[in-house]
């Protein structure tokens, strides 16, 4: 009986509950909208990290991290071939490519300038640095030998383009110095301008030649889906271990510092919106339900001279508040549903991201725990928000509230 | 013994720094069965003192006994039992709810009450036909006239087989003629069921129906006549 009496009610007023449904849509569909909005960034922004440049997993010598910075020649993975074959036997493991850092000085008999060199294993590193993008010549290519890209900045330093020769000269791992003819391949841009004014890259053969080593320092590690990062670095490390292999392995989000930092200001930004929201549809309901008791004062009355409790009186208006949630959730999830959708259809074209220099395209991710709080939200509120005009209507004083009638 | 039993009540109110006294020490009994008037003019205290027969409200001083409990020391929610348990109550604006179709309406007290949804079913539509409705049973109030409003909210009272029927100038927003239906239709149920009635009314053509007359006047008992 009150649940059909709730129910009637809500249609009494049609206009009103219209707005109250609105306002408890609107709520769940900004939810939907925001919160899909900014987790597709949280992940275009991880993958863009993690596929052009980070991998999802690197494996170091022990030791490295802490001192590879001043001593990097010190913890070198000695054996490469046979742990990139560990480590690619591994399911979810997509690619594991080598790196060998280096610097020295870069010149072209008229002109020298310090560079920092990556020797790469060009058919893996191709798929990993995407953020290497060409602008003249062409990308390093298995099989190259003594040729090299240079960072945009480097190669207007030194007036270089492709096909030109240079020289690189660089200590050796153990302190002498080596020098190598190396011929201009092409000249590339990424994101940073401060990287491109000093970076090459080379085959990873030719900086061990130049370093006199046959090690490497840093395997880079590409997986099928970044979920399995934790699963798969369980997994390494429990193989390394057992193989005696003095390894240490470090996830991406170790190393995004930057993503991570960016994830946290926006989680906080989120709350701040789902606290607005919330108030929102807190003050549309309440409104809505102070009205409906004021309108209704005289019922009131009446039902509780027949002999309606107050928690009667007090169920009767959690319950319009409850049917009020529940309707304005199923209607903002559903066609928060269709809207993220559509969006994601047409995309929402971004800036680039702070450092970088590519436009992008923004979707709404659908996110089940998003549309889950979203919809609960918009119940809880309703039904929290009913609570005090409910309370208030089931305190009025019956012979009073009897008057209201005639 | 009474079923109803008003030993020195008095009722007060307080508008800002004046008090008013509605009743001033009223006592009356009323007998089971009886169908009886209160009258006297306009804020004389009758709406007053059927909120207390009704347990709606509770005296400041004095006792009021319904079937033996003394409701001065109830709580709302007891109160509320013993409304919906032993009292009906019949209303000037008829109060039906606008949401809910007459049978829904006559049916509302039953649901507080519980009750298998066939025997409900059945006491409404037996009081409809009591009150010569049966025919609209599925209409809303607003399609009804006003006459056949207050023969809902007749029946409304009758549903529970109250023992106490309680109305606050039942015909006042009636024709004459009307008015004088609805108190004949609560005579005859007052005959045959045997439940007691209490009505007020400032309309004297009407009171001749009572079996007994009650004049109020500024809050005390002027005239008490059993014809
Ligand atoms: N809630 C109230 N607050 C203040 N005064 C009241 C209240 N209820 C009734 N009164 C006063 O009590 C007196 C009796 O009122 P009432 O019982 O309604 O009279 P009647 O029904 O005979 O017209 C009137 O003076 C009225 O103004
Ligand atoms: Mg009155």
């Amino acid at each position: 009986m009150y649940l059909r009496l709730a129910f009637r009610n809500i249609f009494r007023n049609k206009v009103r509950s219209l707005i109250t449904l609105g306002a408890i849509s609107f709520g769940c569909i900004s939810l939907i909208i925001a919160g899909g909005f900014i987790e597709n960034t949280f992940i275009q922004l991880r993958e863009s990290y993690i596929r052009s440049f980070l991998g999802h997993i690197q494996v170091y010598k022990k030791g490295f991290l802490e001192q590879g910075v001043a001593r990097p020649f010190d913890f070198m993975i000695s054996n490469p071939d046979e742990v990139i074959k560990k480590i690619t036997d591994h399911p979810h493991v997509v690619a594991a490519t080598p790196r060998l850092e280096f610097s020295g000085l870069l010149s072209t008999g008229e002109t020298t300038v310090s560079f920092i060199g990556q020797g790469v294993n060009p058919k893996w590193e191709n798929q990993i640095s995407t953020f290497v993008q060409l602008e003249k010549g062409e990308n390093l290519a298995e099989g190259d030998t003594y040729k090299t890209i240079l960072g945009k900045g480097l190669s207007e330093a030194l007036m270089a383009k492709a096909g030109d020769p240079l020289v690189l000269v660089a200590n050796t791992k153990s302190g002498a110095i080596n020098a190598l003819d190396m011929e201009v391949k092409g000249v590339f841009f990424t994101s940073s301008k401060a990287y491109d004014d000093r970076a090459l890259r080379v085959p990873v053969e030719v900086a061990q030649k130049l370093l006199h080593t046959d090690d490497i320092q840093t395997i880079v590690v590409l997986l099928d889906d970044t979920s399995e990062t934790d699963a798969v670095i369980a997994g390494l490390n429990e193989r390394f271990k057992k193989d005696g292999l003095d390894l240490e392995v470090k996830p991406w989000y170790d190393m995004a510092d930057f993503y991570t930092k960016t994830v946290d200001l926006y989680k906080r930004q989120f709350f701040v919106l789902k606290l607005i929201i919330g108030i929102v549809v807190v003050l549309s309901v309440f409104n809505t339900m102070n009205m409906a008791i004021l309108e209704r004062i005289g019922e009131v009355g009446t039902i509780m001279a027949l002999g309606t409790k107050r928690r009667g009186v007090v169920t009767l208006f959690l319950l319009e508040g409850l049917i009020l949630g529940i309707v304005g959730g199923v209607i903002g999830v559903a066609s928060g549903y269709l809207l993220a959708m559509l969006i994601s259809y047409i995309g929402i074209p971004m800036p680039p991201p702070p450092g970088a220099t590519i436009y992008w395209t923004a979707q709404i991710e659908m996110v089940p725990a998003i549309f889950a709080f979203a919809f609960v939200l918009a119940i809880v509120t309703s039904v929290v928000s009913s609570c005090y005009p409910a309370i208030k209507a089931s305190r009025l004083e019956i012979a009073e509230a009897l008057r209201h009638n005639i | 013994m009474g079923i109803i039993k008003i030993e020195k009540a008095g009722k007060n109110f307080s508008l800002g720094k004046t008090i008013i006294h509605a009743l001033k020490g009223v006592s009356l009994e009323i007998g089971k069965g009886e169908f009886m008037a209160i009258v006297g003019p306009s804020g004389s205290g009758k709406s007053t003192l059927l909120n207390l027969i009704g347990c709606i409200e509770r005296p400041s001083s004095g006792t009021v006994m319904i079937d033996g409990t003394d409701i001065g020391s109830l709580s709302p929610d007891e109160l509320a039992e013993i409304r919906s348990s032993r009292l009906g109550f019949i209303f000037q604006s008829f109060n039906l709810l606008p949401v809910l179709t007459v049978a829904e309406n006559v049916e509302y007290p039953l649901h507080l009450g519980g009750g298998e949804k066939r025997t409900r079913a059945e006491k409404v539509a037996g009081v409809l036909k009591e009150v010569g409705l049966e025919r609209f049973s599925s209409h809303k109030p607003a399609e009804l006239s006003g006459g056949q409003r207050q023969r809902v909210a007749i029946a409304r009272a009758l549903v529970g087989s109250p023992s106490i029927i309680l109305a606050d100038e039942p015909t006042a927003n009636l024709d004459h003629r009307t008015g004088e239906e609805i108190l004949n239709l609560m005579k005859d149920i007052n005959r045959k069921m045997g439940a007691t009635f209490v009505f007020s009314t400032h309309d004297p053509k009407i009171m001749n129906i009572a079996d007994r007359m009650v004049e109020l006047r500024d809050g005390e008992i002027t005239f008490d006549h059993v014809s």
